[in-house]
C-alpha cells in the first residue's frame, strides 16, 4: 500500500511559496502579494513513487508569534495536525529576512526543508550562496528551486521523502570563535541550531528541569516551550500554569529576536558571497512608480490604461459574443418551434432564461480583461505600492494606506475585497473600510453602464461609464472622510507593508487567478442569474389571474407600482425600474436581464435591441438624465446579496451590517436624486 | 531622533521601538531589531516613508517612523 504523507507549505508572503505549491498540485489557488491572501487552508494531493504526499498550503506569515490570526494558525497546525514535513519555502534573494521564519520553524521540531526559491533572481544579480555551508549551520537539507522555471521540483519532494523520519539532523556544525571560550554547563551547538547566550540557557535548562518534575505538559520539545514561557507567550504560559517567576523575571522576546537574527547575521556572513552586487532593478522602477511627483500620476494612468482596455478591447470582444447569442437564440426558438412546444415553455427559455442569462454571458470579455489586469498588478509587486502612493490621501481620511487595496480590489468584485480588508489590524479601520468599499464600482456594475452608457450617450459612452468609477471612489472617499469627523480617534499612520521585488507576472499564476474568477462568472450565470431570470419571467407574466399577456397586470407590475413613488425624485419612477432595481439584488447584472425581460427584447446588447429599449424607454419619458441616474443608483446602492453576507462575516455584527444596507441605499437615493433634480433645471 | 526626521538616500541604525507589545515584536521579527541600519529610500512630506531593512523593502506610515528612535549611521 502506498505511504500516505502530510506536506505542510510554509513560507513569508511574497516568497512564491502558492506559486511553487500550484506547481505541484495545479490547484485553483488565488496567488497575489497580498499578505494573508492564502488564510483559507488550501489542500491538494500528489503521487510521488511510492508515496501520497497530501499538501497542504499555509498563510504567508512572516514569524510564528502568536499575534496574528495567521500566524497562530499556522502554529497550531504544525503542532497538533499530523503534519510530516515542512516545507519552509524562501525567497533566496531576501534570505536574511527569510531565514528568521526558518529558525523558527526548525526550533518547533518537526522535520524541515528548506525550499530556496527565486535561485533564478540571485544569479541574476550575481549573487551565490553556499549550498554546502549553508545546511551545515542550519541542520536541515537546503533545496534550491525555481517555482516559476519548474526547477529543482522532483528533488525537493525527494527530500521530503528522506527526510520525514529524520527529528533531528546530526550534521550540525558551527564555528563560533569567539563563543569557545564559553563556560557554559551544556555545549549546545551540535544539538541545536540556534544556541542562545549564556543567562538564557540557563533559563531553558532551569524551566525544562521545573517541566519535566511537573509533569503536566506533554511534550517532546520542552526546549520550545522553555523558550515559549521565557518569551511570556500567552498560549503557552496559560496553557502550562506554572508559577516560574523565580526564573522568568520579565520577557526575554526581544532578547531572543535579536539573538536569531545575530545568528542569521553570521549565516549571511559565511553563506552569501556578493551581496548587493548589482542594484535591483526594483530601486529604479520605484523611483518612478512610488516617486513623491511621479507616483500618483502614474497611477491613475495605470488605471486608466486598465479601464481603456476593459472597455475597447472588451467591447470588440463583446460584438462576437452577441452575434453568437443571437443565432442561438434563432436556433433554440425554430427548434422549439418545430418540436410543438408550449407557449408557456417557449416563453419562459426564449424570453427568461435566454435573454436573461444570455445578456450576462455577454459581458464575460469586459470581465475578462478586468480581472486579468488586476492580477497583472498583483502578480507584478504593483500592488503593495498604491498602498503607499495613497497613504497621503488615506490619512487625511484617517485610513491607512493599506486600506486602499481593498478598495481597488472592489473594482473586480466587492466580496473579496470586503474579505482582503482583514489584513487592516486596527478593528475601526477595518470596519470603515468594509462599510465603503461597496461604492467602489465592482465588474458586475459595468453591463448595467455599458448598456445605459451605449444607449444614451453615444460616441460619449466611455467617459459617461467611466464617471461611475470616479463617482464611486469620491462618495467612498467622502464617506469615509465624514466617518472619520464623526469618531476621532488614533490619528497614528500605522502602514505596514513590504514593497516585494518586481517581477515579470507568471503566466500559470495569472491563468489559475483568471479562470477562477471567470468560472465564478460563469456559476454565477449558471445559477444565480439563471433562477433570478426564472423568478422575474414568473413575477412579470403571471398575475391574480393566472399567466397574462399583459405584463402591466402582473406581480412584478404590483410590487413596482409600490416603490415607483419613492423612486421618482430621483426620475426613476416607474415601476419597471423598481423592479429591476430589486431583482438586481440577487447580483448587479441581473439589472440588465430584467430589462430584458420586462421590455421583451431578446438580444439587448445588440444594435437593434438597443434601439429597440431606447425607444420604449423614450416612451416613457426616460432620457438620458434619467439612464445617468440609473446608472448612480446601480453603482451606489446594496451591491448583492453575497457582499451583504460577507460584510456581515467581517464584521461579525448584524447592527454594522444594517448600518452598511442604510449607507447604501441612502447614498444611492441622495445622489441620485442631487443629480437629476439638479439636471432637470438645464 | 526618530526614524520619521530622517532624510531620504541616508542609513540609520535603529536603537529603540517604543509601539504596544505586538507592534514591536512584529517589526523586530522583520528584521527591525536594535543595532541594524534602516535605510530611507524615498520619504512623503507627512512622514511616511519607503524603508529598506537587510534587504527587503517595506513602506512605513508616519505613526510607525516617529516610533523608532534612530541615530545616524557614522561613515565607516
Amino acid at each position: 500500500m502506498a505511504e500516505e504523507l502530510q506536506v505542510g507549505f510554509v513560507g513569508n508572503p511574497n516568497c512564491g511559496k502558492t506559486t511553487l505549491f500550484n506547481a505541484y498540485t495545479g490547484a485553483r489557488l488565488k496567488v497575489a502579494n497580498w499578505p494573508g491572501v492564502t488564510v483559507e487552508k488550501k489542500e491538494g494531493a500528489m503521487k510521488y513513487h511510492d508515496h501520497v504526499f497530501k499538501l497542504v498550503d499555509l498563510p504567508g506569515i512572516y514569524s510564528l508569534t502568536s499575534y496574528t490570526m495567521e500566524e497562530k494558525l499556522t502554529r497550531q497546525y504544525i503542532l497538533e495536525s499530523d503534519v510530516d514535513v515542512i516545507i519552509d519555502v524562501a525567497d533566496a534573494s531576501a534570505l536574511e529576512r527569510n531565514l528568521y521564519l526558518t529558525l523558527q520553524l526548525i526550533e518547533l521540531g518537526k522535520p524541515v526543508i528548506l525550499a530556496l526559491n527565486m535561485m533564478d533572481i540571485v544569479e541574476e544579480r550575481g549573487m551565490e550562496i553556499d549550498m554546502h555551508r549553508l545546511p551545515e549551520m542550519l541542520g536541515i537539507p537546503v533545496i534550491p528551486v525555481s517555482a516559476r522555471k519548474r526547477t529543482g521540483l522532483d528533488i525537493l519532494m525527494h527530500a521530503v521523502a528522506h527526510h520525514k523520519d529524520k527529528r533531528k539532523d546530526n550534521n550540525l556544525e558551527h564555528h563560533h570563535p569567539e563563543k569557545e571560550a564559553s563556560r557554559h554547563r551544556h555545549e549546545h551547538h551540535d544539538e541545536y541550531t540556534v544556541v542562545y547566550s549564556d543567562e538564557i540557557e540557563d533559563k531553558i535548562d532551569a524551566i525544562i528541569l521545573r517541566l519535566r518534575s511537573d509533569g503536566k505538559v506533554k511534550t517532546k520539545n520542552y526546549r520550545w516551550y522553555a523558550l515559549k514561557l521565557l518569551e511570556k507567550d500567552e498560549e503557552i504560559t496559560a496553557e502550562c500554569g506554572l508559577d516560574l517567576s523565580d526564573i522568568i523575571d520579565r520577557s526575554y522576546e526581544t532578547d531572543i529576536i535579536n539573538q536569531k537574527y545575530d545568528f542569521i547575521e553570521e549565516i549571511i556572513e559565511e553563506c552569501l558571497v556578493n551581496k548587493n552586487k548589482k542594484a535591483a532593478v526594483t530601486d529604479r522602477i520605484d523611483r518612478w512608480l512610488t516617486g513623491n511627483v511621479t507616483g500618483l500620476p502614474c497611477f491613475l494612468l495605470i488605471m486608466a490604461v486598465v479601464f481603456f482596455f476593459t472597455f475597447t478591447v472588451g467591447d470588440w470582444l463583446k460584438g462576437y459574443f452577441e452575434a453568437a447569442l443571437d443565432q442561438v437564440n434563432a436556433a433554440v426558438s425554430a427548434g422549439l418551434e418545430a418540436l410543438g412546444a408550449g407557449e408557456v415553455l417557449q416563453s419562459l427559455i426564449v424570453d427568461g432564461i435566454i435573454s436573461g442569462v444570455g445578456g450576462v454571458l455577454t459581458f464575460l470579455p469586459n470581465i475578462f480583461i478586468l480581472f486579468l489586469a488586476l492580477a497583472l498588478l498583483e502578480d507584478s509587486g504593483y500592488m503593495s505600492r498604491v498602498a503607499y502612493v495613497m497613504d497621503s490621501l488615506m490619512s487625511k481620511l484617517g485610513l491607512s494606506g493599506r486600506a486602499f487595496i481593498p478598495m481597488i480590489l472592489g473594482f473586480g468584485c466587492t466580496v473579496p475585497a470586503v474579505m482582503a480588508s482583514r489584513a487592516l489590524e486596527d478593528p475601526k479601520d477595518r470596519r470603515r473600510t468594509v462599510l465603503v468599499t461597496p461604492f467602489m464600482s465592482c465588474s458586475a456594475r459595468l453591463p448595467v453602464y455599458v448598456l445605459f452608457a451605449e444607449m444614451f450617450f453615444g460616441s460619449a459612452a466611455m467617459p459617461a461609464a467611466f464617471s461611475m468609477y470616479v463617482i464611486g471612489m469620491a462618495v467612498a472617499i467622502l464617506a469615509a472622510f465624514l466617518m472619520h469627523k464623526v469618531d476621532r480617534s488614533g490619528g497614528m499612520n500605522p502602514l505596514l507593508i513590504e514593497l516585494p521585488e518586481y517581477k515579470t507576472p507568471n503566466t500559470r499564476t495569472i491563468a489559475i487567478y483568471v479562470w477562477d474568477k471567470v468560472k465564478d462568472y460563469l456559476t454565477k450565470a449558471g445559477t444565480t442569474i439563471f433562477v433570478a431570470s426564472i423568478f422575474i419571467w414568473f413575477l412579470l407574466n403571471f398575475g391574480t389571474e393566472g399567466m397574462t399577456q399583459d405584463m402591466s397586470a402582473s406581480f412584478g407590475a404590483s410590487i413596482g407600482r409600490v416603490l415607483a413613488p419613492l423612486l421618482a425624485p430621483a426620475g426613476l419612477g416607474m415601476w419597471q425600474i423598481a423592479l429591476a432595481l430589486i431583482s438586481g439584488l440577487a447580483a448587479k447584472e441581473v439589472v440588465v436581464s430584467s430589462f430584458a425581460v420586462l421590455f421583451g427584447i431578446s438580444n439587448i446588447n445588440s444594435a437593434a435591441g438597443m434601439t429597440g429599449l431606447a425607444e420604449i424607454l423614450a416612451g416613457y419619458g426616460f432620457g438620458a438624465l434619467n439612464a445617468y441616474c440609473l446608472m448612480i443608483f446601480c453603482l451606489l446602492y446594496v451591491p448583492c446579496i453575497a457582499t451583504l453576507a460577507m460584510i456581515h462575516r467581517e464584521l461579525k455584527s448584524w447592527k454594522w451590517t444594517g448600518v452598511s444596507v442604510l449607507l447604501q441605499l441612502g447614498c444611492a437615493w441622495l445622489v441620485s436624486t442631487l443629480v437629476f433634480q439638479i439636471g432637470s433645471l438645464f | 531622533m526618530t526614524l520619521r526626521d530622517g532624510e531620504k538616500g541616508k542609513g540609520y541604525r535603529v536603537l529603540d521601538v517604543s509601539l504596544g507589545r505586538a507592534a514591536k515584536i512584529r517589526l523586530e521579527a522583520l528584521g527591525m531589531t536594535n543595532g541594524t541600519t534602516v535605510f530611507i529610500m524615498n520619504k512623503k512630506r507627512n512622514g511616511s516613508m519607503v524603508v529598506k531593512v537587510r534587504g527587503t523593502r517595506f513602506a512605513f506610515g508616519s505613526g510607525i517612523a516617529g516610533a523608532v528612535a534612530v541615530e545616524e549611521r557614522r561613515e565607516d
